[in-house]
C-alpha cells in the first residue's frame, strides 16, 4: 500500500537511467533536469557555497556519463545519485584547499539544515507553540540523526535507500532513527506537559 | 502498513501521529484512497478528531527551508553540461575524455588526477595481492584447467531466466546477470560462478556440497534454496536464505581451503529468513533478517494466530517456530503480560509491532535474531 505515486515513479526513473546508460543524450537531459533540484538542495546541506554545489552536480553527471558502460542498470536512481553526490562533494572538498583558500571544514562532517514553522498552516496558538518546540528539538539533534530524519520524513526515503545515501548499514539507519524519534517524543512529552501545566496554573 | 491496522491509531498520541509515515503521507500528498480511508476512520473515531487536526497542522507547518533554484537556471546548467559531453561521444576508452575539458575548472582536473592515482593504487595493490592470495589462484586454476567444459549464460533479456543444471538444481538468473558452470560437476563438489543476482534451488547431495562464488563471497550449501545479489558495481553482496541452511565466507578467508574441503557447514551459517550483508569496502559481514520473513512450516501446521489472554511469551514462541527465527526476551519480565489479539494476516514485522505496542515493549533485529525489550507488566 506504500503510496501509489511511489510505485509509478520508480520504473520511469529506471527507464530513463537505462537509456542514459545506453548513451542517449536526450535521457541525459531528462535525468539531470529531473533530479537537479533535489540534488542541489541535498548538496547545499554540506556546503554553503552554491556554485560549488552546482559544479559538483555537473561533474557528477559528467563522471556518470563517462563511466556509463560500467554502471549497474538495476539501481534506485535517486538514492544512488544522492549518495554519489555526497561522496563526490567530500572528495572535492578535500582537494579544494590546494587550489583555493575557501574553508573546507564546513563541508566535512557537516549537515546544515534549517527547519521552519510555516504559520499559514497553524490554526491556533497551542499548535504554534507545540510546533515551535518541535522545531527547536529538531535543531538540537546531532548531525547524523538530523540527516536520517531529513531523508526519512522530508525526502520520504526508506531504510535501505537511506543506508545507501549515507553509506551506513540499514541497521544503523534504524538505530539512528529510533534514537532520534525517541528523543523527539520524550522531550516533546515533557515540554508539552510543562506547557499545559503553565496554562493550568495561569 | 495495511488498512487493517487503522485500529492501531486509536491509541496514538500527537507525537506518534506526527512521525507516522502513513499519516504524513495522507497529510502531505493525499490520494483519494488514503483520504477516504482516514475520513471513514475519523467518523468511526470522532474522539480522535482534535488530535488528528493538531497533528495535521504540525506536519504541514513544520518544513525544511530549502534553497530555491529556478527551472530556467536548471535548464541552462543542464544544457551547458551536455555541451561538455559532446567531445566525448563515440569515445569509449574513457581516458582521453578528462583532458579535453579545459583546465579552468580546477577541481575537475583534480578529480581526474585523483582517479588516475586511485586506479594506479588499485592496480598496484591488486598485483601485489594476487601473488599472496592463494584463493584467487585456486579459482583461476579451476577455471583454466577445465575451461573448455564451462558453460556461461548471460541473461541479456529483461526477464529472469530459468536454468536447470544436470544435478537437478535450478537457478533463476535475474536480468543483466551472468552464471558460469561446468558441464559436468566434479566428483567432490559442485561449483558455479555468479555475477549479478540469482535465486538458487539446489538439489540435495550431502556428499557433494554446492558452492557459489560471487565477487568476494563464497556460499556453501548442501541442499537448499537462497538468493544471492552480487552486482559488480554494488557496494554490497547479499545472501538471503529461503529454505535449509547455507554457510557463507569471504574469499579472503585464510582457512578457505579447509572450509571448502570438508562436508560440514562452517563460516557464518544462515538459516531460513536470515540474510547476510557483506560490505565490500569494509570487508565486513552483518547478519540480519530478510526484509519480509516468510512462514517456513507446512501450511497444515501453521497455528492460528488468534490469542485470547495468552501469555505473550507463548505468542513469541509460536511465532518463532512458524518463521524459524529466534526471538529472545526476558522470560521473567514478560511472563506476566497477557495478550489478546488476532494476528492472522500480518507480516512478521507487523505482528511484532502490534504485540510490542500492546505490552509497551520494542524489538530490534540483532545478528539475525529478534530481541524484545520491555519493562514487563507487573505494576
Amino acid at each position: 500500500m506504500h503510496s501509489t505515486t511511489h510505485l509509478k515513479e520508480v520504473p520511469d526513473d529506471k527507464i530513463i537511467w537505462q537509456r542514459f546508460l545506453a548513451g542517449e543524450v536526450e535521457a541525459f537531459d531528462h535525468l539531470m533536469t529531473l533530479h537537479f533540484r533535489t540534488l542541489f538542495r541535498y548538496g547545499s546541506k554540506f556546503s554553503r557555497d552554491k556554485e560549488f554545489v552546482k559544479d559538483n552536480i555537473q561533474d557528477l553527471f559528467l563522471i556518470l556519463w563517462e563511466r556509463r558502460q560500467n554502471l549497474s542498470h538495476d539501481i534506485a536512481v535517486k538514492p544512488y545519485l544522492m549518495a554519489s553526490l555526497r561522496r563526490l562533494m567530500h572528495r572535492s572538498a578535500m582537494s579544494k584547499p590546494l587550489l583555493s583558500d575557501n574553508s573546507v571544514e564546513e563541508i566535512n562532517g557537516n549537515f546544515e539544515i534549517e527547519f521552519s514553522v510555516e504559520e499559514e498552516y497553524i490554526e491556533n496558538e497551542s499548535s504554534l507553540v507545540v510546533t515551535q518546540k518541535l522545531k527547536k528539538l529538531l535543531d538540537e539533534l546531532p548531525l547524523r540523526q538530523k540527516e536520517v530524519v531529513y531523508l526519512k520524513y522530508f525526502q520520504e526515503m526508506d531504510r535501505s535507500q537511506i543506508s545507501e545515501v549515507m553509506n551506513i548499514s540499514p541497521q544503523t539507519v534504524s538505530n539512528l532513527l529510533q534514537i532520534a524519534i525517541k528523543q523527539l517524543k520524550k522531550h516533546w512529552k515533557s515540554e508539552l506537559f510543562i506547557f499545559f501545566l503553565i496554562h493550568f496554573i495561569i | 502498513m495495511t488498512w487493517k491496522h487503522m485500529n492501531d491509531y486509536k491509541h496514538y498520541g500527537i507525537e506518534d501521529l506526527v512521525w507516522d509515515t502513513f499519516f504524513r503521507q495522507w497529510v502531505l500528498s493525499p490520494t483519494r484512497e488514503t483520504d477516504n480511508k482516514w475520513k471513514e476512520w475519523l467518523s468511526e473515531n470522532p474522539e480522535m478528531a482534535e488530535k488528528i487536526n493538531q497533528s495535521r497542522q504540525i506536519v504541514l507547518s513544520l518544513q525544511v527551508k530549502e534553497l530555491e533554484i529556478s527551472n530556467l537556471e536548471i535548464a541552462e546548467i543542464v544544457k551547458e553540461t551536455i555541451s561538455r559531453t559532446k567531445p566525448l561521444l563515440g569515445d569509449n576508452t574513457s581516458k582521453g575524455g578528462f583532458e579535453i575539458i579545459p583546465f579552468y575548472r580546477k577541481f575537475w582536473f583534480k578529480i581526474a588526477a585523483s582517479f588516475t592515482l586511485i586506479i594506479l593504487f588499485g592496480w598496484l595493490a591488486k598485483s601485489g595481492f594476487n601473488r599472496n592470495n592463494q584463493l584467487s589462484n585456486i579459482q583461476k586454476e579451476i577455471v583454466t584447467e577445465e575451461q573448455e567444459k564451462f558453460t556461461e549464460k548471460i541473461n541479456s533479456t529483461s526477464a529472469s531466466i530459468l536454468i536447470v543444471l544436470k544435478d537437478g538444481s535450478k537457478i533463476t538468473l535475474a536480468p543483466l546477470s551472468t552464471i558460469r558452470y561446468p558441464e559436468n560437476f566434479a566428483n567432490k563438489k559442485r561449483e558455479v560462478y555468479l555475477t549479478g543476482e540469482a535465486f538458487f534451488d539446489i538439489s540435495k547431495d550431502p556428499n557433494r556440497p554446492f558452492f557459489v562464488y560471487a565477487n568476494e563471497l563464497v556460499t556453501k550449501v548442501l541442499g537448499t534454496s537462497f538468493r544471492i545479489k552480487a552486482y559488480k558495481t554494488s557496494k554490497e553482496i547479499t545472501v538471503e536464505v529461503k529454505t535449509g541452511r547455507v554457510s557463507v565466507f569471504a574469499q579472503s578467508d585464510p582457512d578457505i581451503k579447509e572450509k571448502t574441503a570438508n562436508h560440514e557447514l562452517e563460516g557464518i551459517v544462515l538459516s531460513p529468513n536470515q540474510k547476510i550483508i557483506y560490505a565490500r569496502d569494509q570487508v565486513r559481514m552483518v547478519k540480519t533478517l530478510v526484509e519480509k520473513p516468510e512462514i517456513i512450516i507446512p501450511k497444515a501446521q501453521i497455528p492460528q494466530f488468534i490469542f485470547e489472554d495468552v501469555p505473550v511469551t507463548d505468542v513469541f514462541d509460536s511465532i518463532a517456530k512458524t518463521y524459524g527465527i529466534d526471538i529472545l526476551y526476558d522470560e521473567e519480565l514478560l511472563e506476566g503480560c497477557p495478550l489478546t489479539a488476532i494476528l492472522d494476516n500480518q507480516t512478521l514485522h507487523e505482528k511484532l509491532t502490534i504485540i510490542c505496542k500492546a505490552i509497551e515493549a520494542n524489538y530490534e533485529i540483532l545478528d539475525g535474531q529478534i530481541v524484545v525489550h520491555g519493562k514487563g507488566c507487573r505494576n
